[in-house]
């Protein structure tokens, strides 16, 4: 589903292009399927390269498939326009890094669990490493503040045989549950938990650092509802360029369909791109690369740009809560675009420690740099 | 025993233990110029039984969480080949001990560095695990040594340091250690017979 949503977006943005006066040339877009394949994510990028002579790739949504490309963008001197979210830990010059890295997804919503939910948290994802990494980063933080981790159960990808978990969640009735599952495993944990809570009387919060709008309807208006999901977009991010984009994707895709984090984040990928070649008046990869550092782009999702020390974007980290009616009700957002570290080298685990246990005082801290909107 | 160099490689076993076919192929191209044996085994299953004399193995096509994972860990050298750096697959691996890695995308250059660097650890790992061996015996055979210095110390009224040298000449003379030395005294209730050859 992501790749489809990301094509439509990146096309969207190529048409914008190649309409407005404000970019003197066009882009021709060269079309690749490697269908989640992951051997294929190579020889599509050769294909694109060696046949039609492409300067830039927009795509890849899994890690495993970026990892295919990095190897020939590098050898080849392209560039990648990589629009997901991921687990960091990676900085290739090859690579425009347009997704969230952990500390912009994970990091404040393990913060948000702590200062609000629970310091004890039972952890379900499919076994990857997606789910590795996040369960790392989420063990790491929450023992610095002496909370624990109650779980940490896995699915193989796909798999959608959920009883056994959602079982083991109702009996043990934990504080909280973070889910790093994707796809169809997601959907059927979420629908079985919620029908099995709902009979058990319970109410058990949720939190993803990957649900998006067109998967709160895959799940069902009602299991999809109240899941707390930590992204730098959402559809109903308030705001001029915003509004108009949504307005632009409905007329062009339908009233009924709905945006996506990834879905936008592969238009950025494309406006950032054509941005930087009109700033460098050339396509050539160096001057490219050089011309889209720091310059800021006002987005769908609010002020971007790419931080040349790491090829990584600023963005803006917001937390929101799934609501009725398939949208996001955005809770809490940062106060500036973050400064992307890949490697969370910044991540002071010390603070969080500090902040456990005296809730008055965090109030007080939290609000020098979080700002609470609607 | 003479040390095998870590920098003969020809005649040796390697087992890949990889997936990408591509990456498969540069390093079976570079080892068949090294003149090792190869063989190949799918990440997928538990590791064979089959003797290697090092195995490379793809350390992103294994997933961490699973039930034969942790069942490479052994006495052959480990070739680490690293996609993914988080540290959630370097611990994983660290569980390992790697003695050696590679960093993808593979080439040609490297693979024989890996392999010296992986043979001589391995080897050192060897040697060390007899050194400390023999240190842990020593340590066991404290007591039984302070035993026998105190029993020579009672049986000729010598003072500590006086026993312990005659105990040292002692087994010098009959080429043994001290520590064995040592159980022969508290064996026979007093120094044994000195015209007695032990080795």
């Amino acid at each position: 589903m992501m790749a489809g949503e990301m094509r439509k977006s990146a096309l969207m943005a190529v048409d914008e292009i190649n309409q407005s006066d404000a970019f003197d040339f066009t882009f021709t877009p060269h079309l690749r399927n490697p269908g989640g394949i992951v051997a294929e994510y190579h020889t599509a990028c050769a294909d694109l390269i060696r046949e039609e002579h492409v300067g830039h790739i927009v795509g890849c949504y899994t890690s495993a498939s970026r990892k295919q490309v990095i190897p020939i963008v590098e050898r080849t001197e392209r560039l990648l326009w990589h629009p997901a979210r991921y687990e960091g830990f990676e900085s290739s010059d090859n690579v425009i890094y347009v997704g969230a890295a952990p500390n912009q997804h994970v990091v404040p919503l393990v913060r948000h669990m702590l200062d609000h939910i629970s310091a004890d948290v039972f952890c379900i994802g499919s076994n990857y490493i997606w789910t590795w990494e996040m369960n790392r980063v989420i063990r790491e933080i929450v023992t610095s503040a002496s909370g624990r981790i109650l779980a940490e159960r896995l699915l193989e990808l796909g798999e959608t045989a959920v009883d056994h978990i959602v079982t083991e969640v109702i009996d043990r009735r934990p504080p909280v549950v973070f889910n790093t599952l994707v796809g169809e495993s997601s959907y059927a944990f979420m629908r079985a938990l919620h029908a099995a809570a709902t009979r058990a009387g319970l109410s058990i919060p949720m939190l993803s650092c990957s649900l998006c709008e067109p998967e709160l309807k895959l799940i069902g208006s009602a299991a999809s509802v109240g899941c707390i999901t930590s992204s730098a977009y959402f559809e109903s991010i308030e705001g001029t360029e915003n509004r108009s984009f949504v307005a632009r994707w409905k007329a062009r895709h339908g009233e009924d369909s709905s945006l996506s984090v990834d879905g936008q984040s592969t238009y950025v990928c494309v406006m950032l791109l054509a941005r930087a070649i009109r700033r460098a008046g050339s396509a050539e990869v160096g001057a490219v690369r050089r011309a889209a550092a720091n310059h800021r782009y006002d987005s769908p999702q609010g002020p971007v740009w790419v931080d040349p020390d790491n090829n990584h974007c600023f963005l803006t980290p917001r937390l929101a809560r799934s609501m009725p009616g398939c949208q996001f009700s955005i809770f809490w957002e940062a106060d500036a675009p973050e400064r992307p570290d890949p490697y969370l080298s910044n991540l002071d685990l010390s603070a969080f420690g500090r902040r456990s246990g005296k809730s008055n005082d965090a109030v007080a801290k939290r609000s020098n740099h979080l700002r609470i909107v609607k | 025993m003479t040390r095998p160099s870590p920098f003969s490689i020809r005649g040796r076993r390697a087992l890949m233990v990889m997936r990408d076919e591509r990456e498969i192929s540069i390093v079976r191209r570079q080892l068949g110029r090294l003149g090792m044996t190869i063989s190949e085994h799918d990440p997928a299953e538990p590791p064979p039984i089959r003797p290697s004399d090092v195995i490379l193995l793809d350390a992103d096509s294994i997933p961490i969480k699973s039930d034969h994972a942790t069942l490479w860990k052994g006495s052959v050298p480990i070739i680490a080949v690293i996609g993914t750096e988080t540290p959630s697959r370097l611990k994983w691996l660290l569980d390992l001990r790697p003695a050696s890695f590679l960093v993808k995308p593979l080439r040609s250059a490297g693979l024989y560095t890996a392999l010296v660097i992986a043979f001589d650890s391995a080897q050192r790992r060897v040697e060390q695990a007899a050194h400390i061996e023999k240190l842990e015996d020593r340590i066991r055979s404290r007591r039984v040594v302070f035993a026998a210095i105190l029993q020579v110390m009672r049986g000729h009224d010598m003072s500590e340091t006086e026993a312990f040298a005659l105990i040292r000449q002692t087994a010098m003379r009959h080429r043994t250690t001290i520590e064995v030395l040592s159980a022969q005294i508290l064996a026979a209730g007093g120094m044994p017979n000195r015209n007695t050859r032990t080795a």
